[in-house]
Order: structure tokens, then sequence, then C-alpha cells
């Protein structure tokens, strides 16, 4: 399942399928303090494009795809920026009409396949069941598309297994019974949001095998969410690394894992032991997240950086885009991995 | 008033300061990052932090309090003996039974002429009485049933759990009665054993659903790894995290207790002497006048609706404090 | 281990002191149905016959997918879940047949540190308490206050401040949890420590600074880890030698270095090329080779080769009724301290056989999934309240 990156780069003047501008989201609860969990976040991915964002648990990876999906709920949530789909900006869409799009336009995959999935429903009546709304076909006719759709994310035996429960089915199979209802009504834009985190190292190899010839047989954009620099390396064109609800750096893979100019990235590449080198000793990055600084003044990241300088602790870094890359830092990393 | 940006500002500074003092100067965590210099918050001290803000809460524990208080004071605070029939030369059976409000008794009397004001302070103490004493014992048997239960395994808790059930699958109030009956006596005596009994096995069965989790959670599998003797893991580390739910539920037996020996002692079963009142012997009594003098009725009744209502408002917020999924 | 040479123990020099000797061993679960009595239906072969041995000093990583007993296999080490048959002679005493007072005791010298760090720390206990209980327990200390010195040394070792002692759980983030259950575990001294999954709960920046706590205090103490974990690339990092399990048992051993340049299991060989990379340049070159299928029910294991309903080298003959044993193979360049348990080991290895499709078979795992993702134990097979 080896495929030649430059293959994967087409499309690469076509124009967005989705733009995410200056993505918000305030968390309001009673009682606490307004909490901003994704702060002006921007990125956009065309047909054909994987777009992965990657970073550590609070980074606001996840809430990022449930805003562009609508699926925060309306209390306690502040979302405010733009989501453009094609001309449209998803934010402003009614439920109802949003209700539509989802599914149809913009499927979503979970992490976690069994709570995403029925219980009481059996998986084939799931697949139709999308079918049956968004595109209005008769479930005698939806049956046998459903049958195929499970046969082409690769469950074997699909008019057989249509009729199981998602509890007869294994992990792997579940999160491809998943792919399978999200790819039902053919959707252009893919959200996975850490897809294979709670699979094993062979079903994840198989889920992103899948993934990847499904971007590139029929030019559907993904948005790849997680926290796995290994997965983001194989599978994504584009990597926005997250940090405390900011991107920080923004780059396609080679010259990203090449040249990380941003401590994070670089720290977090030092952090993982590799399978291919030798055992050199980690060099991890101080602290958690609970050490961040309030964006409004500083660099987020400071107290954790490997290099902070004055101004890091008294100004807001901003993104500079220049050479294909985008950058949040005032003392980047400069040398070479 | 404050400025939620200002306040966090503030924080910033908080931090940085903070950073700066750590480490010479320069903003760099340590490896492990950071901790907070204050003392440390145990899981009961921030649950009394939340509890402590709580306006349910504090209903529930005004109302309570104000219970406890009337019923211990009760005989101080009562302007007249409740047994005594200081009006019963106003009774007249023929015409007018129950004696209206007068000055000195603010809700006139009873059908023997005893101040009604008086009989619903110190029918307090008994209700308190029976409310507080059935639930000790109930707990107390519930808690000695369910820790044998869950902490041992095989035929002991077997056999505990068989005899809960039988007992829980007989109606709580059949049983009460029966027990009742069986008493040679009735007194409040019996009516508090009648409640507990039916407690009991409420309590056993929450205690070890409760004492099961503990034992196959991680921190219990830990201190047996770690080598600590069987006793201290039971009392140090299973019963202690597996009474939350058993707290907040004998805070609302308390209050079933309550409406359970009203019902009983309207059914005739609590004390029959009525020179010491009891607000479900009250409701009882007030049924045959219920047409004409229905505010003999409707006293005892608010009263017991009340103090349930606190008990109840404090066990469900207590609940919620409690909670770990509440926890932050 | 903390430095960057691994040396693999038996390869060169003096025969090492061997600290732990697995023999035999056997977790099976039993299977209860009924509605008065329980009966036995059948059992979950949750380790099904394991030897191995684990040195003086050195870090013996277990590696395996969810399901394939590793994490029963060091509970049983422990005897946190006795083993339903076979030795684990530890110093010279089978912990194994060890019971009550005796087990307690022994307990000193094999401690554990767990995969989830909140859920493994009583959430009533302060820090302090929390470190001196297992010091009381072994009689190394009478109180808290004669245990304050060793207290602040252990807390320094694992690089938290000594305000932490009087903190609660609840108020750490993950890393710092970890530390403090690695300081526990620490507290009385072990010569063996077993880790079941120590970062897989934590965040990849904090990962890296368990592992390189745990280097650093194996130098210090002069431990001996056992590393039970999923992830291939943290085993390797950590270990000098590792075993890989599959279905419970063993399907290869050998020096962290040489299993990762010569797997010569098809398993192993699968699970190697299936991790990820973060290097693009190496992720676009590799081959992977893709298993089929998933892991069959523990309850039903296949008979042979465990692995023989995935295998892409599966052959004809052996594989589906003949159980290979683990055995030094005959290869240029394979070290005496490499075992495998396949039949056709050599002939995969010098390319004779070639793989070929392996055609997928739906398992259904209902079975299996209910009595849990790893097989915890009796406790949570019966007794799922």
């Amino acid at each position: 399942m080896t495929s030649p990156a430059n293959d994967r780069r087409k499309g690469s003047d076509t124009a967005p399928l989705l733009t995410v501008d200056n993505l918000t989201v305030t968390f309001q609860r009673r009682g606490q303090e307004p909490f901003r969990a994704v702060d002006g976040v921007s990125f956009s991915v065309r047909p054909g494009q994987t777009v992965g964002l990657v970073g550590e648990s609070g980074c606001g990876k996840s809430v990022t795809s449930l805003a562009i999906m609508g699926l925060l709920p309306k209390r306690g949530n502040q979302v405010t920026g733009t989501v453009d789909y094609e001309g449209t900006n998803l934010l402003t869409l009614s439920d109802d009409d949003m209700r539509d799009r989802r599914g149809k336009d913009i499927a979503m995959v979970f992490q976690d396949p069994l709570s995403s999935l029925n219980p009481v429903i059996p998986v084939g009546l799931q697949v139709t069941e999308v079918l049956e709304r968004h595109r209005g076909i008769k479930r005698k006719d939806a049956m046998p598309m459903a049958a195929d759709l499970l046969k082409r994310v690769g469950i074997p035996d699909p008019n057989r297994r249509i009729k199981d429960y998602p509890h007869q089915m294994s992990g792997g199979m579940r999160q491809r019974a998943l792919i399978a209802i999200a790819l039902a009504c053919a959707p252009r834009l893919l959200i996975a949001d850490e897809p294979t985190t709670a699979l094993d190292v062979t079903i994840q190899a198989q889920i992103l095998a899948l993934l990847k010839e499904l971007v590139e047989d029929t030019g559907t954009a993904l948005i790849m969410i997680t926290h796995d620099l290994g997965v983001v390396a194989g599978l994504c064109d584009e990597v926005n690394v997250l940090y405390g609800g900011r991107i920080v750096e923004r780059g396609d893979r080679h010259p990203i894992f090449r040249e990380p100019r941003h401590p994070y990235t670089n720290g977090l590449l030092g952090s993982i032991p590799r399978l291919d080198t030798v055992g050199e000793r980690l060099t991890p990055i101080p602290g958690s997240v609970a050490d961040n600084l309030p964006w409004d003044h500083a660099c987020a990241f400071a107290p954790r950086c490997s290099q902070p300088v004055e101004v890091c602790t008294t100004n807001t870094p901003t993104l500079e885009e220049s050479g294909g890359r985008a950058l949040r830092c005032f003392n980047p990393v400069e040398v070479a991995r | 008033m404050t400025n939620p940006l200002k306040k966090y500002g503030d924080a910033r500074k908080e931090r940085i300061d903070q950073l700066a003092a750590m480490s010479d100067g320069s903003v760099a965590v340590a490896d492990a990052g950071t901790i907070e210099e204050a003392p440390g918050v145990s899981l009961i001290a921030s649950a009394w932090r939340r509890l402590r803000r709580n306006p349910v809460f504090l209903t529930g524990l005004t109302i309570t309090t104000l219970f406890i208080f009337l019923a211990v004071f009760a005989r101080v605070i009562a302007p007249h003996d409740p047994a005594i029939g200081y009006l019963l030369d106003k009774v007249r059976p023929q015409s007018n039974p129950i004696p209206g409000p007068e000055p000195g008794f603010p809700l006139g009397a009873d059908n023997v002429g005893r101040d009604f004001f008086s009989r619903l302070i110190v029918g307090s103490q008994q209700t308190l009485i029976v409310g507080v004493f059935a639930t000790l014992f109930g707990l107390t048997g519930g808690l000695i049933l369910g820790i044998l239960a869950g902490a041992t395994s095989g035929w002991v808790d077997s056999l505990v759990m068989r005899a809960v059930d039988v007992m829980l699958s007989i109606p709580s109030l059949l049983l009460a009665l029966s027990i009742s009956a069986l008493a040679p006596r009735p007194s409040q005596w019996t009516l508090i054993i009648a409640i507990a009994t039916v407690q009991v096995p409420v309590f056993a069965r929450l205690l070890r659903g409760t004492m099961l989790q503990q034992r196959s959670s991680d921190h219990v599998l830990a201190a047996r790894a770690l080598g600590i003797k069987r006793s201290s893991i039971v009392f140090r580390h299973m019963v202690p995290n597996a009474l939350g739910p058993v707290i907040v539920q004998a805070t609302i037996v308390l209050a079933t207790s309550i409406i359970d020996a009203a019902a009983l002692s309207f059914l005739g079963l609590g004390n029959p002497d009525d020179r010491q009142p009891e607000w479900g012997q009250m409701l009882g009594q007030a049924q045959q006048f219920i047409y004409d003098d229905p505010h003999l009725a409707f006293y005892p009744a608010a009263c017991i609706i009340i103090v349930a209502l606190g008990f109840t408002l404090m066990g469900e917020s207590l609940r919620e404090a409690l909670d770990p999924k509440s926890r932050r | 281990m903390t430095t960057t040479e691994h040396e693999a123990p038996g390869a060169a020099g003096t025969e090492p002191e061997v600290l732990v000797d697995v023999q035999g061993v056997k977790v099976h679960f039993p299977i209860k149905a009924g509605v008065i009595l329980d009966r036995v239906i059948g059992y979950v072969y949750a380790v099904d016959g394991v030897d191995l041995t684990i040195h003086k000093g050195e870090t013996y990583g277990l590696v395996g997918e969810s399901g394939c007993g590793k994490s029963t296999l060091g509970r049983a080490i422990l005897n946190l879940e006795p083993p339903t048959d076979g030795k684990v002679i530890f110093d010279g005493v089978d912990i194994a047949s060890l019971k009550g007072e005796a087990l307690r005791t022994k307990r000193q010298d094999i401690q554990m540190v767990f995969q989830d760090p909140l859920s493994s720390l009583d959430p009533r206990q302060s820090v302090e308490s929390l470190l001196v209980e297992g010091m009381q327990a072994h009689g190394l200390a009478k109180n808290a206050k004669e245990a304050r010195p060793r207290l602040r040394e252990l807390l320094k070792a694992v690089g938290l401040p000594v305000q932490a002692l009087s903190k609660y759980p609840h108020e750490f983030s993950g890393g710092q949890r970890q530390r403090i259950g690695i300081a526990r575990a620490l507290s009385v001294n072990p010569k063996l420590i077993v880790a079941d999954e120590p970062v897989s709960a934590l965040d990849v920046s904090v990962q890296a600074q368990v592992i390189n706590l745990l280097e650093d205090l194996q130098e210090e103490y002069g431990l001996t880890y056992l590393v039970v974990a999923h992830d291939l690339a943290v085993v390797r990092h950590i270990s000098d030698r590792i075993g890989v399990m599959y279905l419970g048992s063993l399907v290869e051993e050998a020096a962290a270095a040489d299993l990762y340049a010569q797997p010569l299991h098809p398993y192993t060989r699968a699970l190697l090329s299936a991790v990820p990379i973060p290097d693009p340049d190496v992720e676009d070159s590799r081959e992977q080779i893709l298993l089929t299928g998933d892991l069959p029910s523990p309850s039903n294991p296949p008979s042979g080769c465990r692995f023989h309903t995935r295998c892409p080298w599966r052959q004809e003959t052996r594989c589906d009724d003949e159980r290979p044993q683990l055995r030094v193979v005959a290869i240029d360049g394979v070290v005496e301290g490499h075992r495998v348990a396949c039949h056709w080991a050599e002939q995969i290895e010098s390319g004779e056989l070639q793989p070929h499709a392996v055609k997928a078979i739906a398992i259904d795992p209902s079975a299996s999934d209910t009595l849990g993702g790893d097989l915890m134990g009796p406790a949570s097979l019966t007794e799922a309240l």
C-alpha cells in the first residue's frame, strides 16, 4: 500500500472545498471563566487533499471538527468566524439545513466506533438509513447498496454481516462500518477524528490504507485529526500543528517533518521513540498543558519551550506565512533535524 | 463587576512571577511541570467547597437545621404542655368539637383541648427520633451486611445477597406492618425497628455494589500489588470510596423514614400514647375531623413534607457534589 | 539501557543472572453461565503456556495487540492473577504457589506501575499517605514522620517537589500522577517493576518524560523492568529484550535490536511493518504487510499455530494442526538468544516461501468482547454488575 507522494499532491491548484477562517470556540460554563478552546483557527482543504490537525489533548483539534460539523451544543458554546463550504458559511445555516448537509456533503468518523453506532439497530440498516434520508432511496433498493459499501470498506461476507448488530463486530469491523456509513452519500469532505486511536496497530494499518485509497480514488477531501505524528507522516499532505487552541505551525508534510521550525513541533518529534532508530535518549517537552500561559499577552507554549526569549512572555506571536509554511513563533528552531 | 479579561491578566502575572521565582528568571518549567504551592484539597474538602455555594444544599441545610433545633429544644419552645387539655371546657362534642385559635393558643386546640401549636412543636421530637434512629439502625445493619458481602466473595456473599433479595421482594410497607404487628406492644421503638429493617437490604445492596466496583478498581489492585494487608485494603481503600452513595442514600432515607413513620402511625401502628405527640399520629387522629377542621391534618402534613423536602434537597445536592463525574 | 547501545544478554560476555524464570504459565478464565448455579461453559485462554526469563538489571519488553494476554501475563507474574498452571520462580521462590501472608510480604520485591495513573491512585489518600502505606506494610517505616526523609528522596527521584506530599491525586496532571505511581512502586525497594502500559494514557510529550524517568531510575536503583505495552516503538526504545505475544503465547523473543533488524515470525513482520513512523520519507517508501481479518477469540483459539488464520505464509502442512514451539533457528546472522515459534521461519527468511493472499474470515467477537478488552480477570468476568 505504498503511494508515491507526488501522486497525492494532485489538485494543488484547484479551489478549496472548505475554508475555515478565524474559527473561535468559547466555552462559557456557569460559575467559570470563559475558556477559548479554539482560538482563531484558519485553514483550508481542497478536493483530494488530506489535511492533518495534530496536537495533544486539549489543543482544540476535536472541538474544531465538531464546530465545523455544527455538532457543538448551542448552550454554553460561542462559535465565531466562518466555515466556508463552496460559498456557504456553515456556521450561519439553520439546524435543519445543517442536518441536511451532514452525512451528504460532509461526513465524520469518530474515535470510538462502538459508541458512535446505534447498538440496537443492525449495521446494514444504519447504512441504508443514511441513503434513505439523504438520497431518497427506498430501503429495498438501498440494501444492496449498503452491502456494496460494506464490501468496499473491506468487510468480508457483507451480505451476511449487514444484519449484524454492532456488538457482533470487532473493533476494526465497527470502524469500517462507520466509514461505510460516512461514505454512503459519497460526501466530498470527510472528517476523521482519531479514527484509529482505539484500534490495534495492525488494524490501524488497514484503516489508514482504506482512507488513503478513498482519497486517491474518489477525490474526497479529508481532514485528519490525530495526536499520532506517525499517522500524519504517512497520510497527510498538509499538517497543521495546534497548541492551546491555536495553529502554531503549518506546512506540507515533508518540510514540516524534516525542518520543524516551531519548538513545539520540534519537541513533539523529539519526544516520540522511533522504531527505526537506535535508542537515543528522548528529549521530552517539560511540564504539561497546565503550565500554559494565556495567549492574550504571551506565547502559551513559552513555559515549556526549549528556547524562550524575553518577548515570548510579553507579546502574542502571530501566525506568519512564508514559502508555503506558516509559523507562530518569536524564536524559531533553526537546525534541521 | 469583575472584568474576566483583567482577572485573566492577573492570573498571568501571578503565573509569570511564580515561574520566575522558580527558575532564576527564565520562564522554563521543571520536567514534571509545576504544582501549586497551596496545600492539597481532599475530595471531601472540594465537595464541601462546591456545596457551600449551592443554593439547593443551603435551603435543605436551613430546613433540617431548623427542624433539628426545634426538635431538640421542643419542650423549651413549646408554650404549653402538649399532654394537658387546657381548652377541654371549650370542646363541645355536639356543635364545636375543635376549639379555634385564641390568645396564647395560636392554632387552637385538638379534640381534647390540648394546645395544637405546642403539639406540633413537640411532635417534631418523636419524628426526629424515629427518623434518625431508623436510619441509623438501617445504615448499621446495611453496612455490616454490605461490607461482609462486598469484602468477601463466594458463599458468604451469595448467602447474604440472597437473604437481602428475599427481604427486598416483600413490599416495604407490608414488611414494616408485619414487624410492627408482631411487636407485643406498639411503641415508637417498634416503628423504628420496622422502618430500619426495611432499610437494611437497601443499604446492604447499595454498599455491596459500590464495594464490588471498588474491588475491581485499579487502585485496589495497586494496593494489593503493593502488599497492603487485606483489612487495610478493605477499610482504608474500599469502604471510604464506597461510602459516598451510601451517605447520600442515608440522607434520602432520613426523609423517607419520616414519611414511613408517619404512614405507620397514621395506620395506628405507632406509639398509641397520644400524650407524646407525633406528626403521623396527629395526622391519623385528624382524619375524623377532616371536613370541618382540615387544619388539623394540614399542619402536620405540611411539617412532614417540609422536613422530608429538606433532607431530600440535602441528599440530592450531596449526590451531585460527591459524584466523581462532576469533579474537575 | 540508558546508553545508546543495547547489549543483547547472552550474546556476549558472561551469562547474566536470572531474576525471574517463568515456566509454562497458563491463565485460563472460566466462562460461567447459569441462572442459579454457575456452570463453567468454557475458558478464555488468556495466557496459554509462556516460558521466559528476565535477567537481573535488564528491561524485558512484552508486546502484542489487545487480547493477546500480555497484561494478564504481567499480572500472573505478580500473582495478582493466580496462574492456572506453571511456575514463576523469583529469587528461588515460586511466586505462583505463594498465598496469604507469604505472598503479601514477597510483594515487596515485585512492584507494579499501572496504565491509568488516576484510577490506580486512591482518590481519597494524600500523596504522603499513598507513599507511606507500602512502607508501613513492609515494616520499612512505622509512621509518616519516620518516613519523611525517604519520602523526600522518593519525590526527588521522580522529579516532584516536596509540596506534592500534602496534595491529592486529582490535583496533578497525568504525567505527575504517573510519577507518583512510580514513586509508590519504588517506596518499598523492589527488585523488579512490572510496568503495564506505563505511558499509553499520557500525552506524547509527557510520555517521553516518563520513559526517560524510568531509564534514569533503573540506572540509579539497579532495577529490573518488565514493560508491557502495545506500542512497539516505546517497547523497542526502552527494552533490552522483547517478547512478542499473540493469542496467549510468545511467538518470538529476541534482543530489541535483533528483533527489529531481522523479525522472523510472520506476525512480528506484520506488526513491525504496521507501525507508522513519523518520517514522510520512510512512510512513502516502506512496504507494509497488511494482515487481513481480526484477532480470533481467545476463548476459541485456532488449532495448531494460533496465527495460521491470518498468516500470509501459511502452509498446507503443520501450520493448522501442529503448535509451534519457541526455538532457536539455524539462520546465518541470527544470534542464540533469538527464538521464534514458527515451523517455516528458515524458509520464509531465505525467501523460499513467499507470502500469499489470505481470505479474511469474519470473526464474531461478541463472545470475547463481553469479557472486557484485555481480559482483566475473573472479577470483571463473572461479577459484571
